[in-house]
This record gives C-alpha cells, sequence and structure tokens, in this order.
C-alpha cells in the first residue's frame, strides 16, 4: 500500500509520539536493569520499543533511522537469544543509541532523516558488538541507497500549542469530583430552596451564581477527556494490510472523520469491538482479488471506518465493498444450532442481528482471524457496555455496513426520573420519546400489557412488577415511551419526576450484570436511585413473555 | 458516630480486636482491622434481580456500596430499621480484590480484645450460622459471641450463582427474543 493512501501527516506525528514514550519507557528499563539485572522482563521491554520504532520507521519510509533501531533490535535479539542481559558497558552504549534515536525521531518531524557521522560512528559501534557476541554479520550501510527513494515529505508545521499530558486516572478522579460537587450543588440546592425571606432569597441567587460555575468547570472538565477517534482508527491501516495478505486478499482501510472526538474511555473500550468486526469484514466480507474481478470489481477490496457526530452520540460506521452478509446461511445456522424454529421467518434487520448470538459463526473453517464463533457476540456485549447499539445493513454482493452508536461519555448522561412507589430510577433521556398517562382501561396489576397510542399497538411494561418491588399500584399510572433501535415500548411508573443531570455510578463489582440496571447515582437527597438499561429490561420482559390474550 | 482504626499498642502479636455488634437478637464480631467506618442506616436502595439477604446500595460519601443483611444471610426474618440500626462499613475480600460493603447491623455493642487463646473453635453444629462464615467463637461473659469471616460472607461463588442465573436468563433472553417476535406480532394484531 501506498503511503499516500492515507494521512502521512497523522501517522508521523502518532509515531513521534509513540516514539517519545517508547524511548522514555526504555531510558527507565536499561536504568533499571542496571541497577536489578535479573529482571529479564526489561530486556523485552527494551527490544519491543527498538522494534516497534523499527517497524513505524519503515512504514514511514524513515528508512535511516530504520536501519539504526534496526542495529539495535540486533544487538538486543544476541542477549534474548543467550538468555543474558547486558552489561554497564553494553547499557552506556544502548543508552547513547537512545539519545540519539530521541534527536533522529525530532528531526523526522521536518523530514528523512540522514545518519551525522557521530551517528554513524555509534551505529558500527553497535554492529561490532554484535558481531562479537555472535557469529552475525550485519549490514552497516544497506539501508543506505534506499533512504533517497523515499517518498517526499512535506515538513509539519510546528504547533505553538502549549500542552502537558496528564494521567488518565487523575482525570477520571476530577471528573469524580466534579460529579460529587453537582450531587452536592443539587443537595445543598433544595435545603435552601426551603429558606424564606430575604435572606433565603439571596442565597439562592448566590447559590445559582455558584452552581453556572461549577456547571462551567464541568463542561472543561468533560472537555479534556476528550480525544480524536483518528489514531485508535489509523491503527487499523497497517492491520487491514497485514491480515488482507495473510489471506491472499488485497485491502485497504480508508478513515474518514479522524477529527471527530470522543471520551477517552469510550474511545478505549471501542478499541476490542473494532478488532472484531474489521477481522470479520476481511476474513467474511472481502472476496478473494480474482473473485472480485469476476464480479467487476477492483481487487482491492475497500474498507471505511468512519465516525460522526449525530445529537448526544457518536456514530462508527464500518464499511466494505465485500460480498456482503450471506442472509440464507446466517438462517441456515441458525436453524441448526437452534437459535430460530424451521419455519420462521425473520425481518432484514432480525436475521442480521442473529451474527450477534453467542457460538454463531458461518465461517465453514476455522482461521487464525475469525470463524470460532467467538468475536460478534463480544461485540454486542462490548457496545451494551457501552450503552450503545449496533445495526447491520447488507446487500448481498455489494458489501456491509455496522453502525455503532455510543454516547459520547460514561460519566454524565441525561437522566429522565421516574418513581415506583419509594424508589427513583433513571431511564436514559436518549431512549426516551414521550411520556403518557396510561389509559383507564389498562389499569391493573400485570406485569405488562398492550396500549393504544394514537392508534398504534405499544407494548408496555410495568416496572414495579419486573422488578418486584413493594407497593400498591396507584390509581394514575404513567407510561415513558422509549425507543430502542426502530422498536417502540412503553414504561409503566407511578410518577414521572423530570429530566436532571445524571452522574452515572457503576454499581460495583458484587453486582457485575444486573438485568434491567445499567448503574447507579446519587440522588439530589442523597440516596441512591438505579438508572435503567432499556434494552436489557426489554429484552428480559419478552423472555419471560408478554401475557396471553386470546 | 465513628470509630476509628487505631490500634494503641500492637505489639502483642497474639491479641486482636473485634467489634462486637447485634443483628437478629444474636451478638456477632468481626476482626476491627476489617472495619472501616460505622455509618448511622440510611435508605438503602433495594436492587433487583438481587438476593434477598443482597439489601442494595447506599451512599457512602459519594461512593455507592452494596449493603447486606446478615439475619436473612443466617435465615432469620429481615432485619427491622430502628433508630439504632447502623450500617458498618468493612473492607472484604471478594474475588481476590478487596471491597468495601456495609452490614447491617441492629446496633453496635463494642470492642473486644482477644487473645489467641480466648478464641474457641466453633463446634460442628449448635450455631445458627453456617460454621464456613466463622471464624470461631469468643467468650462475652457467661454467653459466646460468634466471630465472622467477613470475607466469606460475600462469596463469590454464591454471588456468582445469583449473576449467573441472570445471565444464562439474558442469553435464553436474546434466543427467545427472536423466537418470541412472531408470536408478538400475531399478538399486536389482537391487541389492536
Amino acid at each position: 500500500m501506498d503511503l499516500a493512501d492515507f494521512d502521512r501527516g497523522a501517522v508521523l506525528a502518532s509515531f513521534l509520539v509513540e516514539s517519545e514514550e517508547g524511548l522514555d519507557l526504555m531510558e527507565q528499563a536499561l536504568v533499571q536493569m542496571e541497577s536489578n539485572p535479573s529482571d529479564p522482563e526489561l530486556l523485552h521491554t527494551i527490544f519491543r520499543v527498538a522494534h516497534s520504532i523499527k517497524g513505524n520507521a519503515t512504514s514511514l519510509e524513515l528508512t535511516e533511522l530504520a536501519g539504526f533501531a534496526h542495529v539495535i533490535e540486533d544487538l538486543l535479539d544476541v542477549f534474548r537469544e543467550q538468555h543474558v542481559l547486558p552489561g554497564g558497558d553494553v547499557i552506556s552504549l544502548l543508552l547513547k543509541a537512545v539519545d540519539e534515536l530521541r534527536a533522529m525521531v525530532a528531526a523526522a518531524q521536518s523530514g528523512p532523516v540522514e545518519l551525522n557521522s557521530r551517528q554513524q560512528g555509534l551505529r558500527k559501534e553497535i554492529a561490532k558488538e554484535v558481531e562479537k557476541r555472535s557469529k552475525r554479520v550485519v549490514r552497516t550501510n544497506g539501508t543506505q541507497e534506499e533512504a533517497g527513494s523515499g517518498a517526499k515529505l512535506d515538513s509539519l508545521p510546528t504547533s505553538n500549542h502549549r500542552t502537558l499530558r496528564a494521567d488518565v486516572d487523575k482525570l477520571d478522579h476530577m471528573l469524580n469530583l466534579t460529579g460529587e460537587i453537582v450531587i452536592a450543588q443539587g443537595r445543598l440546592r433544595q435545603m435552601i430552596e426551603k429558606l424564606s425571606g430575604e435572606q433565603g432569597r439571596t442565597i439562592v441567587e448566590m447559590h445559582r451564581e455558584a452552581e453556572r460555575l461549577y456547571m462551567d468547570l464541568q463542561s472543561e472538565v468533560m472537555s479534556i477527556r476528550m480525544v480524536p477517534v483518528g489514531p485508535l482508527f489509523r491503527q487499523f491501516v497497517r492491520s487491514v494490510r497485514d491480515l488482507a495478505k495473510t489471506h491472499g486478499k488485497i485491502a485497504r482501510l480508508e478513515v474518514v472523520g479522524g477529527d471527530v472526538e470522543v471520551d477517552t474511555t469510550v474511545l478505549e473500550q471501542l478499541k476490542d469491538p473494532l478488532v472484531h468486526l474489521i477481522r470479520n469484514a476481511v476474513d467474511h466480507g472481502l472476496e478473494k482479488p480474482e473473485i472480485r474481478e469476476s464480479r467487476g470489481k477492483n481487487a482491492c477490496g475497500v474498507i471505511r471506518l468512519s465516525a460522526a457526530h449525530s445529537g448526544g452520540n457518536i456514530v462508527v460506521t464500518l464499511q466494505d465493498d465485500g460480498a456482503g452478509f450471506d442472509r440464507a446461511r446466517i438462517l441456515e445456522k441458525a436453524r441448526s444450532i437452534g437459535l430460530i424454529s424451521e419455519k420462521e421467518e425473520l425481518r432484514e434487520q432480525d436475521v442480521y442481528g442473529l451474527v450477534f448470538q453467542a457460538g454463531f459463526s458461518t465461517a465453514e473453517s476455522v482461521t487464525d482471524l475469525s470463524g470460532r464463533g467467538v468475536g460478534l457476540d463480544v461485540v454486542r456485549r462490548n457496545i451494551d457496555n457501552l450503552r450503545g447499539t449496533v445495526e447491520i445493513t447488507s446487500a448481498a454482493g455489494k458489501g456491509s455496513t455496522i453502525a455503532i452508536r455510543l454516547p459520547l461519555t460514561l460519566a454524565i448522561i441525561e437522566g429522565f426520573s421516574v418513581k415506583v412507589g419509594t424508589e427513583v430510577f433513571i431511564v436514559p433521556l436518549e431512549h426516551v420519546t414521550e411520556c403518557t398517562e396510561l389509559p383507564a382501561a389498562e389499569r391493573n396489576d400485570e406485569s405488562s400489557g398492550i396500549l393504544s397510542l394514537r392508534g398504534d399497538p405499544l407494548p408496555y411494561v410495568r416496572l414495579r412488577r419486573a422488578f418486584g418491588l413493594s407497593g400498591e399500584t396507584p390509581k394514575k399510572e404513567n407510561i415513558v415511551v422509549v425507543k430502542i433501535n426502530e422498536f417502540h415500548a412503553g414504561i409503566a411508573v407511578d410518577e414521572l419526576l423530570g429530566g436532571m443531570q445524571t452522574v452515572v455510578k457503576p454499581l460495583g463489582r458484587a453486582f457485575r450484570r444486573v438485568q434491567g440496571i445499567a448503574g447507579s447515582t446519587v440522588l439530589g437527597d442523597g440516596r441512591v436511585g438505579l438508572i435503567l438499561d432499556v434494552p436489557s429490561l426489554l429484552r428480559g420482559v419478552m423472555q419471560t413473555g408478554l401475557p396471553a390474550q386470546a | 458516630m465513628g470509630v476509628t482504626n487505631q490500634t494503641k499498642n500492637p505489639a502483642p502479636v497474639v491479641r486482636a480486636q473485634y467489634l462486637t455488634f447485634l443483628t437478629a437478637g444474636e451478638e456477632y464480631a468481626v476482626s476491627l482491622m476489617k472495619v472501616r467506618e460505622i455509618i448511622e442506616y440510611d435508605t438503602v436502595t433495594t436492587v433487583p434481580h438481587t438476593p434477598a439477604w443482597m439489601s442494595g446500595v447506599t451512599n457512602l460519601r459519594g461512593k455507592v456500596i452494596p449493603v447486606v443483611d446478615l439475619a436473612i444471610k443466617f435465615g432469620l426474618p429481615p432485619s427491622r430499621i430502628t433508630k439504632f440500626s447502623c450500617v458498618i462499613i468493612v473492607e472484604a475480600m471478594f474475588q481476590g480484590e478487596s471491597l468495601t460493603m456495609g452490614v447491617l447491623a441492629d446496633s453496635v455493642s463494642q470492642v473486644l480484645d482477644l487473645s489467641a487463646d480466648e478464641i474457641e473453635k466453633t463446634p460442628p453444629f449448635g450455631t445458627r450460622v453456617r460454621t464456613e462464615y466463622l471464624l470461631g467463637m469468643g467468650a462475652l461473659g457467661k454467653k459466646f459471641c460468634l466471630i465472622l469471616d467477613i470475607d466469606k460472607v460475600l462469596s463469590a461463588e454464591e454471588m456468582l450463582a445469583v449473576t449467573e442465573s441472570v445471565a444464562t436468563e439474558e442469553a435464553g433472553a436474546e434466543a427467545s427474543e427472536a423466537r418470541n417476535r412472531s408470536g408478538k406480532r400475531a399478538h399486536f394484531e389482537a391487541g389492536a
């Protein structure tokens, strides 16, 4: 694949950051090795850094830099093979090499790197060390003639932004604290709103002002956590190429919308599902070059990974121009493993939904990529955990599109709070479409039922019964209408309390996956309220089945 | 109300301190080393689909922590909430990691200083509590108090049994979700 195919500037930028981090790590490990010469893991760490710098430099056609990293790697490899750790002399030599690599990486920003005489000397010295310790012959000038042939580089404009790298844990802590402040503020407001007289009004007024400042602070903290998806997406450029190659296919990955930003935690947890989906696309989606050509397509398959904002969500779309999902085979497989019955006909959407079931795979052979029947169910679970949804559309012979919709952040959601008995529950606002009063005809104590919403049937679940909560169903009940994908349903509750910013707190390890509950939050009065996991709640109800009516 | 975790003379190795508390009319003890603090009982929010002895969750200065009712766990009627009710915040080991949780108590009594030879082995039967939850018994005047092994109370197996039953239900739900769909469509027509 030509480097011109993707955004070289951005790859270079992430190379610079990664190499900088790697070299810091390498330096630390070297120093540690000197004082603690018994930990072989240190050697592996150093080796990995040298190796990845070499690899990245090669792909950026920084030939001289790659060559330099290569001799270092050779030297480390000798030690790895002989199962010994380098002594003081070699460590000094390697530390010197780290310094030179740093200079070279920095220089790579403005164009191809050429070794200066000191660096060439050091390279020879390292090569000599390798030869001394093994029978290896090291080419010290072998890569030089290739140096001139590299693609022309545009020098990157250096940015004047002052930046600081911060620990994500610290950011998490900061976010937690701002969340606490929001809660404490809410409690305080409820208290002081009861105050009467001139003084009371003044206090409430001042409190409002402080609240505005806290909100500003919170949004600043949130914005620090937002990172562009580009660097993650671009990591897949190389892996798509390599994966395709091992399978006798040709493919390239196009990245669209790399500058779309999302919370760093969301991005972290998006990585695994994407790895699975991309593997699946290369393995099952794209055809071999000859088949593609016979079908009148370009031999090189294109996978497009894009990100875009949509409302309070980010939509990540993975599109390939391969064969598309094989509808007939999915149905056949689903029947053979008993997911659906023989005669059952499903909607287009539901058919593709089947591939996310555990144990489902239509691949005939187990390959190193996919086909073990694990993978796509993991994708669904990961995306569920992120409170997201995933949808597949596919056209036979033309390719398929997988759209993942995720919230921008996991830490704070817009919630709609409702009351059942004494308990308060929060429905994520993104699911709520409207609220309505439960018609008198539906006042009963069933766990679920059907009501008519402007003439259309709307199945609903009575939360009190679904969760086995105590207390009598009140005379007047309300319905929160929710929408999951294209499916509408109602949730019957006692009271509607209204919208609020909700700081999400996980229920913790003691409760791992409680059906229907996504997490918890501390309410304005200091109590804990539970946040509903609407998709899982509805799935649970469907399993127990709606009441028979005939 | 607060008890700090300070030992004044940590020198004798064999002596250890225990906090005793009353639950369902019986005196229990837990190693003071495990106790982080004692808070007044505040509303505990029930979490659906959890075992009865899991009272729910409460807010400990912004942190959401689970609260267990030992009375139910030990097969007795649920604890009644009175003005003396409190929650003992302990650090228990759960799946190899420390987990902060609350233990509902009718009241807390005292701190006992017991040496190793003052702790009796639990007899194989006769106690209300399953012996696997106990470290031993401490003499309390003429009576005995049961020393709890708090790490075992919230055992991984029991919690797993709960979460797994939910998980399998859910897996079943996913499978039957597709199955139910056709039936539901017919049902809609009936409803409309």
